[in-house]
């Protein structure tokens, strides 16, 4: 990386404005020009600069810099101890502090990743707005990542139209870069599964079909696995169930394989939801069973089969059934108030009132809270289900304007879903 | 009065087509879980 960036993004790391980093050495009129690589100082100035940053110009410890953040980046793809990670972070963090590096930018940047990972959005957001300010200076290889990691960001923020745009420009860079297959297979399958997001079932498949061909080669199980289940979905989008199972039979014995655990039960997950699909509840039961039943597998997966197992259970009428799972539900989420978990919150709740009929507080969460929360969230394929569920219960108490009010809101969101 | 029989005529019709469409169309109820954009591990996150 050139050297005036180099200062500049130090230089707001540090809070320092340009007069302050100036004082006594150069105008700050200069230092402005040095920064945006308009002109070339002297080695004495940049020296003075350095040393009021507090960073050492030393070649041969870049070199262990560049070691060390090669084995970083790649951790951060692979599957990995998260507490190793953090411990390579803070060695680099000081090494990067005190020492001029050419990888500095590229550090910076896989940081957004790294916040990512551990779940930390907010400081993800942070480092994506301070690198905004030098995203200018960037190359091609240093766009690639910024577009990739800035998707990953909207991902994770349920943004996937704004993260499509993203890959899509960090895809526009491959031809202008030498990456390695596993790499670009990485970037196929992260577009692979931001089409599936989006309800873009052709692009997906053949996005994930690009994406295995490659992690084929190079024996990746778990990541085969992920392709394996974005085509199992697809394909049962499609209505293709018979490629559908296959898909998810070759994911669940890749997770066999590897021992994955959180492979093997979504893929039990979506193997319910296909046979749900087809209404074959007896199998769609079976398999929600087995998440719910797995204490492995993390709470947002546990809730997502509880759910599924609260709606099955309500629409054929098992009422015991129903309160049971119902039970569980609100069980896993005692005492949590978080954003992540209220749609199921929601759902608990909704089907709870419904089945106690609590007209009056079915009607309230419904129509006050559940409904504007999926419009907010743009979730319409639970839009249709819950406003048809109002429609319903409308139409049971007799209550038809009511009743077409929703029925239409149901039919509206679904025409919505299928030109989505 | 025509308009009002127009308008039950038309709010049927919604019901119906939407009945129809859903017997012979499941709508997606976002039960399928995509992996995660990350890696996954034993100890990860589905998402």
């Amino acid at each position: 990386m050139e050297i005036g960036p180099y200062i500049k993004l130090h230089r707001i790391k540090q809070e320092m404005t340009q007069a302050e980093l100036a004082e006594g050495i150069v105008s700050f009129a200069y230092l402005s020009k040095i920064e945006n690589q308009k002109t070339e100082a002297s080695p004495d100035v940049i020296s003075l600069l350095c040393t009021r940053l507090g960073i050492q110009l030393d070649n041969e410890k870049d070199i262990t810099i560049k070691e060390k953040c090669q084995q970083w980046f790649g951790q951060l793809f692979e599957v990995n101890n998260k507490e190793e990670i953090k411990k390579n972070y803070k060695e680099l963090e000081e090494l990067m502090e005190t020492t001029h590096s050419e990888s500095l930018v590229m550090y910076e940047i896989h940081k957004i990743r790294y916040f990512l990972i551990l779940g930390e959005k907010e400081e993800a957001l942070k480092q994506i707005n301070s690198l905004a300010e030098i995203s200018s200076t960037f190359d091609s290889l240093h766009q690639f990542y910024w577009y990739k990691f800035k998707g990953n960001y909207n991902s994770t923020d349920g943004e996937f139209n704004q993260a499509m745009r993203m890959y899509k420009l960090a895809e526009d860079k491959l031809n202008q870069l030498d990456l390695a297959e596993e790499e670009i297979a990485d970037l196929h399958y992260t577009i692979a599964v931001t089409h599936s997001k989006l309800r873009n079932t052709l692009e997906s498949i053949d996005y994930a079909d690009r994406a295995l061909d490659i992690f084929r080669i190079q024996y990746n199980f778990i990541r085969c696995a992920q392709c394996h289940i974005l085509l199992g979905i697809s394909y049962r989008r499609i209505k293709m169930y018979d490629k559908s199972i296959k898909n998810h039979n070759l994911a669940k014995h890749l997770g066999n394989l590897s021992k994955n655990k959180q492979v093997i039960q979504l893929t039990n997950q979506n193997l319910g939801y296909l046979h749900s699909t087809k209404g074959d509840i007896k199998e769609a039961i079976h398999y929600y069973t087995e998440v719910v039943d797995d204490p492995e597998v993390d709470l947002n997966a546990r809730l997502t089969a509880v759910t599924s197992l609260i709606k099955e259970y309500y629409n054929i009428y098992n009422i015991d059934q129903t309160k049971e799972m119902i039970e569980k539900g609100m069980e896993l989420l005692e005492g949590d108030v978080s954003e992540t978990y209220r749609l199921y919150r929601y759902v608990i709740n909704t089907y709870d009132y419904a089945i106690k009929q609590e007209k009056e507080k079915f009607e309230s969460l419904v129509i006050d809270e559940f409904i504007p929360y999926l419009r907010k969230h743009k979730d319409y394929a639970n839009l249709v289900v819950y406003a048809n569920m109002l429609g319903k219960h409308y139409e049971k108490v007799s209550k038809y304007k009511d009743s077409v009010k929703y029925y239409k809101l149901a039919n509206l969101t679904y025409e919505e879903l299928v030109n989505l | 009065m025509k308009k009002l029989i127009a308008s039950v005529a038309l709010g049927t019709l919604l019901v119906a087509g939407f009945l129809f469409s859903q017997d012979n169309q499941p709508a997606d109820t976002a039960m399928d879980l995509e992996p995660s954009i990350f890696s996954i591990g034993n100890t990860g996150s589905f998402f």
